[in-house]
């Protein structure tokens, strides 16, 4: 577990940037447009890449510094448009069909924020750490996991789907920016990799829906045939 | 004798300059949307007329409907005391009541406000007293929220403590907590002042909210009514700038050229806060009635998240 020492600046930029970046995840579980949800997947992985490079700085592992670039630019940049340029030849601009409504939605998340509250003082008492920085990553890294699976649930557009699973990745990777500093480089690269597959296989399934289903809503993937 | 004087004058700035922010608001909401808009001293026109006039009652109306604009005057008045207006040190009757026996009085008024609506028996009354109510039911858990948060934060709910916490500490006022807070606050001062989203600029009967309460009143009754809602957003205003946002500009020993200093800071401040109100105005449209939760839901997460926050302290 975390090995520095914080003094009280830091920790509060620590805050600011884990926050802010829960912030993000509520935006995306309110927003009904998906170029918002994109947009603000792209902002709340920088926010993230900040964190790392805040880290490298306080700690000095400089490898972090190699991979808060790697994230400005895979999660920042090549992700989201791989996924814009999917959206440009769908036309689909929205969720039509809310299965519940935005204001519920954003209810929800608070209660799962609170959830993740509980847990992490749980887990806090324990482990017996006492870094009140500890429990904050905690709790923001099971809330945004928990809001990426809300986002899983409620969403019907195949686009959100996909970026419903980047944003829990995202919670899992600040979470272990946070707790674990020292992360090897290679699993780092093995997970943008992964992420890359991950939205490369995804292009290959949307287009087989459309081309067979004729819809991105997995909505029509109810019925069984064969 | 001087604090007093000073508690007096705490309750005449509300009194007199509540009006002048209701016209700078009117007057440059207009400006801003290319209009001439109205004079800065409309308000105090509109409540003189109101003042000369004949005050006509339902025939159906019991006294309620006749004490309900005294209390609700009354209460705005009283709010006031216990607030940092002018200083920021606690005057005589300044511990009367923390934040929150301050929001307990505010709601008082509006709560008697309801009851004179509902007394004339008017189906725009209860149509009004409705709809404001199911506003309150989103609005009022949130900011009790809010004023939880605030004291989590500050380790006490009297404004002053707050007031100074934030002075003297700057990563407190730049903590995610503190900020975070001044957003919910900010969307709860947009609904509590009748503002768009929510609230509606034109009196059309389809939109009317808190016009439609007040619709049977007329002559000084109206006039006290108008005049109180006006205070009710000057208070808001005075805690969302001296205990929230900008706790800078108060007289710090009460001496007369430091309350004439904090007078102009007051006026400076609230400036700024109307012209972001002004914007927000003027960008918005006014929501469907379905989607009313949608900003109060999105303060309600700030409010939480800010508590979140105020682990790392």
């Amino acid at each position: 577990m975390l090995h520095f020492a914080v003094n009280p600046v830091v920790a509060s930029i620590f805050a600011l940037l884990a926050i802010g970046s829960l912030v993000l995840s509520f935006v995306m579980l309110g927003s009904r447009w998906l170029k918002d949800y994109l947009h603000a997947f792209a902002l709340q992985s920088w926010l993230i890449a900040g964190l790392s490079a805040t880290i490298a700085w306080v700690t000095g592992f400089h490898e972090l510094y190699f991979v808060a670039v790697l994230t400005a630019l895979f999660r920042g940049l090549v992700l989201p448009w791989l996924l814009l340029r999917i959206l440009r030849r769908l036309h689909v601009d929205r969720e039509l069909h809310e299965v519940v409504q935005p204001a519920t939605a954003l209810l929800l998340g608070a209660l799962s924020v609170i959830f993740a509250v509980v847990v992490a003082y749980r887990i806090d008492q324990t482990a017996k750490i006492d870094t009140q920085i500890v429990t904050m990553a905690l709790t923001v890294m099971l809330s945004v996991k928990l809001i990426g699976f809300l986002v899983l649930v409620i969403r019907r557009e195949a686009v959100s789907h996909i970026l419903g699973i980047l944003q829990i990745e995202n919670g899992i990777f600040l979470g272990s920016q946070i707790l674990v500093p020292g992360m090897p480089m290679m699993i780092e690269l093995v997970l943008l990799f992964d992420l890359l597959v991950a939205v490369a296989c995804f292009g290959v399934l949307v287009r087989y829906l459309v081309g067979v289903v004729g819809a991105t809503d997995s909505k029509a993937l109810r019925r069984l045939t064969g | 004798m001087a604090d007093i004087l000073l508690q007096i004058g705490q309750v005449l700035t509300v009194l007199l300059l509540a009006p002048l922010l209701q016209g700078f608001i009117h007057r440059y909401e207009e400006r801003l949307q290319r209009a001439t808009g109205p004079s800065l001293l409309q308000p105090y026109r509109d409540l003189f007329k109101l003042f000369g006039k004949q005050i006509v009652v339902p025939e159906s109306a019991s006294w309620v409907f006749w004490i309900a604009p005294v209390v609700a005057f009354t209460a705005m008045l009283i709010v006031p005391l216990l607030i940092p207006v002018l200083t920021d040190f606690p005057l005589p009757l300044s511990d009367m009541g923390d934040i929150l026996g301050g929001g307990l009085i505010l709601t008082l008024g509006s709560f008697f406000i309801h009851l004179g609506a509902m007394d004339s028996g008017s189906s725009y009354g209860g149509m009004g007293v409705s709809r404001s109510v199911l506003i309150g039911i989103l609005a009022e858990p949130i900011l009790i929220l809010v004023f939880v948060g605030i004291t989590l934060m500050a380790g006490s709910m009297l404004p002053f403590v707050v007031n100074h916490l934030l002075v003297r500490q700057p990563e407190v006022y730049w903590s995610p907590t503190h900020l975070f807070l001044v957003v919910a606050f900010f969307i709860l001062l947009l609904v509590e002042t009748d503002r768009l989203p929510i609230h509606s600029s034109t009196h059309i009967e389809v939109y009317m909210i808190e016009e439609a309460r007040v619709l049977e009143y007329s002559g000084p009754l109206l006039g006290l009514l108008r005049w109180a809602s006006m205070m009710k957003q000057f208070i808001l205003y005075t805690i969302f700038c001296n205990v929230f946002i900008l706790p800078w500009g108060l007289s710090h020993l009460g001496s007369f050229p430091g309350v004439i200093g904090s007078l102009l800071a007051t006026v400076i401040k609230f400036g700024l806060v109307a012209v972001l109100v002004i914007v927000v105005e003027t960008a918005q449209a006014r929501l469907r009635f379905y989607r009313y939760q949608e900003p109060l839901a999105a303060a309600f997460v700030f409010a939480l998240l800010a508590m979140i926050a105020n682990q790392v302290r």
